[in-house]
């Protein structure tokens, strides 16, 4: 009967509950599903409903039950599917009422606008929206807990909702079951080796492996058929994985889908300004932007020259004056993305200096 | 101790019989005759070319100010009263003149079939579960 009753070995591990959007969410259940949640037997205070993760709730219901202690009030809310406690804690203005009549001396007017009287009415104000009665309309949101073996709400936020013509409880009770069926009621895959569409993820894989070699082997020009070998594991251990995933490409041998993969990685490259090509010919060399000693240098020397120049003497030069000489000077491929990582470089070295987001100088 | 959840119902549901003795329910409708000295209210309302009445016991809720033809929402506990077939022993008695009560049945209406729906698919789910 209860969707929310998992067996505690089907709960997700909890080092995956992050990765839930609902486990963050103030969840607007159900009363109903609160109640019925099963606590997790991992961590106490998290309940699960439907596998997801929940520790945060949002309800609006109608006051059937009050209790006042000095600290907090206790209501019953019943949202027409359950009722259940929530703990309301009383906000300083309760306890300082004398406090703003002592102060009333020190008051100053200005024009009609009177702080104090301001701050009294204020104060008025969410003590009548904290303080209900019977039959009143709540809106809680807080933490669920579980003490003495009653389910209550403890509050963070609450208050009084006013609702004459009931369009607020009609817009919730319309809203509610879209939630349920969009989000709640959907179960989500929390598994740590998800890692979405396949040829995405062999996309980015095959990136960062790229990624990484420029890194490790401090790489400062290659072509293509360099690095094509690193990129082989990816598409031969990709067929037998899963072959009806890569329906679209299945036409295409391992070596044309190694062909088009690193073309897509190095088109990505490009536009991410990790490499480039100083000169365009037949023959396809790539430069690791950041790597180029000959860039590097270019790039200091018109920051170095031109900032002394009256005209970026006060803030330094733009970037887009440092990527038009670049280009003149260097090469004319190297991109604004490129130029961005070589400042940043450039910078992290100390031996540039930024003056604002867009402009460099020397000192 | 919390009172049970009193459910949303329709006025014409109420003494068709559909809610046992001592349920929770919750219910709208236009007042259309306050008995102060019985504590007896009567709600009315309108659903396919019938006129409706719920019979409420007002004397939890009293004093409140009674607005002959206004829409009321009532929270309550039903009993079998000797007079009448079913009244309802009002816990809350809120003026809601104004409500859009179209959209108000379509809300409840909008929960209920959300609820049946769930319980299909979990019986649906349940169901091999339990065969095994």
């Amino acid at each position: 009967m209860q969707a929310s009753a998992i067996g505690p070995a089907e709960e997700p591990s909890s080092i995956l509950w992050g990765l839930d959007p609902i486990f963050s969410a103030f969840a607007r259940l159900y009363v109903r599903d609160i109640l019925q949640m099963t606590e997790s037997t991992q961590v106490p205070g998290i309940y699960f409903y439907n596998s997801h993760p929940i520790n945060k709730v949002d309800i609006l219901g109608t006051v059937v039950y009050k209790r006042e202690r000095d600290d907090f009030f206790c209501y019953g809310v019943d949202d027409g599917t359950g009722v259940i406690n929530c703990l309301c804690w009383k906000s300083d203005a309760f306890k300082e009422e004398d406090h703003s009549v002592r102060e009333k001396h020190s008051v100053e007017a200005y024009g009609n606008f009177n702080l104090v009287t301001e701050l009294r009415k204020l104060r008025q104000a969410q003590k009548e929206r904290s303080c209900l009665d019977i039959g009143e309309v709540l809106r809680v949101r807080g933490w669920v807990k579980t003490s003495r073996q009653q389910r209550e709400i403890m509050g963070s936020t609450y208050y009084k909702v006013n609702d004459p013509v009931m369009a607020v409880q009609i817009a919730w009770m319309m809203e509610v079951p879209r939630l349920y069926r969009e989000c709640y009621n959907k179960t989500i895959q929390l598994n740590p080796t998800a890692t979405g569409d396949s040829s995405v993820s062999m996309f980015s894989k095959a990136t960062n492996i790229i990624k990484d070699f420029f890194k490790q082997k401090m790489v400062t020009r290659f072509r293509p058929y360099d690095i094509q070998d690193l990129l082989q594991p990816l598409v031969f251990s990709q067929p037998q994985k899963a072959p009806e995933d890569q329906q679209p490409v299945a036409g295409l041998s391992a070596c044309q889908q190694l062909h088009q993969l690193l073309k897509k990685v190095l088109e990505d490259l490009q536009n991410e300004g990790v490499i480039y090509r100083r000169v365009k010919s037949q023959d396809e060399v790539y430069d690791v932007t950041v790597q180029d000693k000959d860039l590097l240098l270019a790039v200091k020397d018109v920051i170095s020259q031109d900032s002394k120049r009256e005209k970026h003497a006060e803030k330094g030069c733009h970037i887009l004056h440092i990527l038009s000489a670049v280009r003149q000077r260097h090469s004319l491929n190297v991109s604004r993305a490129a130029l961005e990582l070589v400042l940043k470089s450039l910078e992290c070295s100390s031996d540039i200096v930024s003056t604002s987001d867009s402009h460099y100088t020397v000192f | 101790m919390l009172p049970a959840a009193a459910v949303f119902h329709f006025p014409w549901e109420i003494n068709s019989g559909a809610v046992k003795d001592g349920e929770s329910v919750r219910t709208f409708g236009r007042l259309v005759c306050y008995q102060p000295e019985e504590s007896r209210a009567t709600l009315s309302a309108h659903h396919a070319a019938n006129e409706h009445t719920v019979v409420i016991h007002t004397l939890f809720v009293e004093p409140f100010n009674p607005i002959l033809g206004a829409q009321y929402l009532v929270l309550g506990e039903i009993e079998n009263a000797e007079e009448v077939d079913v009244r309802v022993q009002a816990r809350v008695l809120n003026c809601i003149d104004g409500v859009n009560v179209a959209l108000l049945q379509k809300a409840i209406n909008e929960q209920r079939s959300f609820f049946r729906e769930r319980e299909c698919t979990q019986d649906g789910v349940a169901q091999p579960g339990d065969a095994t």
